[in-house]
């Protein structure tokens, strides 16, 4: 990113620059940085009330480490973000290829394809949540009808999970093609066409050719899913199964809400955002040593 | 194609007519998938509560102007709903005149610390809200900002996101452009108004798309944010409205209802700003 704006300078002042960053600095340092620094600073503090604790150093964190609740929801978020992003981004991949195949309708299956992108994750979640209600769901009568499987998801732990990825991989697929599309549409012909004249199958294709070429927007999509994975699941925690059955769906967000907001351990919770941190940290080096190309579209 | 022998180009173009009357075929089975059950929950929410518990009941029922009326007004999802319509109209606003006088500044001036600045913008995007919700909300509780639309819109309005892709923007438009309103000798304000904003329509508009989307769709920072239930955001109405029926009789035709409501409107925006929606997302540069 060479800086070149002296051939754009129209302006000199340098108090109306500050004056016209003046806005986006200051809520950037109240709402942003002063909360970011302010957690650092509390999970080093027991604290009960929030405004007064003592300072315990680093047994937030010792703690942490030695729960095994904590170690629960660590390994059932790696799951549930693993499975998400992966059967996501490969239905993603798959949406997006045939549509880019497809000789006709292309606007109409975009627009068909991507519409969940601009689904509330709660509505993803009450509506599958019903919907696979195991005693009145009609998908889930469906499946036992049909299979003779019960989808007992409700009291079944890993059942559970695999609820919450299912809505979870429904609400997220649209942010993919659209990147996915676009990507594909940057494929020069030429290789598309040599391909088709060398006669590889078009699956050959798709992960052989395409999926290389597009590679820089499929780590982007890796590392902005696994983050949304890791926070936005919790809605649909929240709304259908708060975490349970016995912690089964119990992700690092639901868990750092309910240390917080529920039990009032707000050092505890604190030292949980750091961890979050760490792992967002760490995603987002990852992707910018890839490429810097779409790494800004993670925000809001 | 002289170099192609015949017999390829032939199974080349049989094998296109069949594999495109099986992708036709898959898309259409996906798609239909992917629209099932927001169809299943738009029928359901025409049934009464009793057809509603009948599993194999998937037929439109007699109740879809009660169910409605129901969730909007009794159990005051029109209220939700217009919270979280203002929520991200402040949001959306904020969001743009901040962040498009920040990337004026940015790009149209050169002073010291400039890319230290621009990048300390850019950091904030590790610091999504989980990553400060305690000491946020103690912000609020200290200020007095808790159940109040100044707490629930505040964290959201500055936007990396926002700055970098105008900023990408305004780097774009010819320098030829820029050099006439300099001669032209207009202020910043002005030269935004006047040059930059009629030369990043596309972008703003996909921009706003996008921000209403995120904005409308927001769920934790409203649940910690907001306690009394009449400054509610639709979101997190959904979950009063399902927590509603007693001894686990869950109004499910009502439930339903409430959630194809909280559909709409980013569905709309969806369809009406998708152009620039994915002209700004997915055009990269």
């Amino acid at each position: 990113m060479a800086e070149q704006h002296s051939r754009l300078q129209v302006f000199t002042s340098n108090w109306q620059a500050a004056a016209l960053l003046l806005p986006t600095l200051a809520l950037i340092a109240v709402f942003l940085y002063y909360p970011f620094l302010e957690t650092v600073q509390l999970s080093f503090y027991q604290l009960r009330v929030l405004g007064s604790g003592e300072w315990v150093g680093l047994q937030n964190y010792v703690q942490l480490f030695e729960s095994g609740a904590y170690r629960n929801s660590l390994v059932v978020t790696v799951l549930f973000t693993a499975a998400t992003v992966t059967a996501s981004l490969f239905l993603s991949l798959i949406i997006s290829f045939l549509i880019h195949e497809a000789n006709r309708f292309t606007n109409l299956y975009l627009v068909a394809a991507i519409w969940p992108y601009a689904m509330p994750i709660a509505v993803a979640g009450i509506v599958l949540d019903f919907l696979i209600n195991p005693r009145i769901g009609v998908v889930t009568w469906a499946i036992e009808v049909l299979t003779g499987f019960q989808f007992a998801w409700q009291t079944n732990g890993a059942l559970a999970l695999v609820a919450v990825i299912i809505a979870a991989v429904w609400q997220g697929l649209g942010y993919s093609i659209i990147f996915m599309t676009a990507a594909f549409n940057q494929v020069p012909d030429s290789i598309t066409d040599a391909a088709k004249l060398d006669g590889i199958g078009r699956f050959q294709r798709l992960f052989r050719i395409y999926v290389p070429l597009i590679s820089p927007v499929l780590v982007f999509l890796i590392v902005i899913q696994t983050i949304g994975a890791f926070f936005g699941g919790f809605a649909l925690i929240d709304l259908m199964t708060s975490g349970g059955p016995s912690n089964a769906t119990n992700v690092l967000m639901f868990n750092l809400y309910q240390d917080a907001f529920l039990n009032q351990r707000f050092g505890y919770a604190s030292a949980q955002s750091i961890v979050l941190f760490g792992f967002v940290a760490v995603l987002m080096y990852v992707q910018l040593r890839v490429t810097d190309r779409y790494a800004y579209y993670g925000g809001a | 194609m002289s170099i192609v022998p015949d017999t390829v180009n032939e199974r080349l173009l049989t094998t296109t007519g069949d594999s495109q009357l099986a992708t036709h075929a898959a898309l259409w089975l996906i798609i239909s998938v992917l629209i099932l059950p927001i169809a299943l929950a738009a029928v359901y929410s025409t049934q009464t509560t009793n057809a509603v518990y009948q599993i194999t009941n998937v037929f439109p029922g007699s109740a879809l102007v009660e169910n409605y009326t129901t969730v909007l007004f009794e159990y005051n999802f029109g209220q939700y709903m217009w919270n979280s319509f203002v929520m991200a109209t402040v949001v959306i606003v904020g969001k743009l005149v901040f962040s498009l006088l920040a990337a004026t500044a940015l790009v149209y001036y050169d002073f010291r610390f400039q890319s230290l600045i621009f990048y300390a913008i850019l950091f904030t995007l590790l610091m999504p809200l989980p990553v400060r919700i305690v000491p946020l909300y103690q912000l609020m509780a200290d200020i007095g900002w808790l159940n109040s639309f100044a707490g629930l819109t505040s964290p959201f309005i500055a936007s990396a996101t926002a700055v970098f892709l105008f900023r990408q923007q305004f780097r774009s438009i010819p320098a030829s452009v820029v050099e006439t309103a300099k001669l032209d000798g207009i202020g910043p304000i002005q030269f935004l108004i006047n040059v930059l904003i009629p030369m990043s329509k596309g972008m703003i508009a996909g921009v706003t798309a996008i921000m209403f989307i995120s904005t409308w769709n927001a769920y934790l920072w409203p649940l910690v944010a907001i306690i009394d239930r009449t400054n509610q955001v639709a979101q997190v109405g959904l979950r009063y409205i399902q927590g509603t029926g007693a001894e686990g009789f869950v109004q499910w035709n009502l439930v339903m209802a409430a959630g194809i409501l909280v559909l709409i409107p980013p569905l709309i925006v969806l369809l009406v700003a998708r152009r620039y929606l994915l002209s700004t997302l997915g055009g990269g540069e």
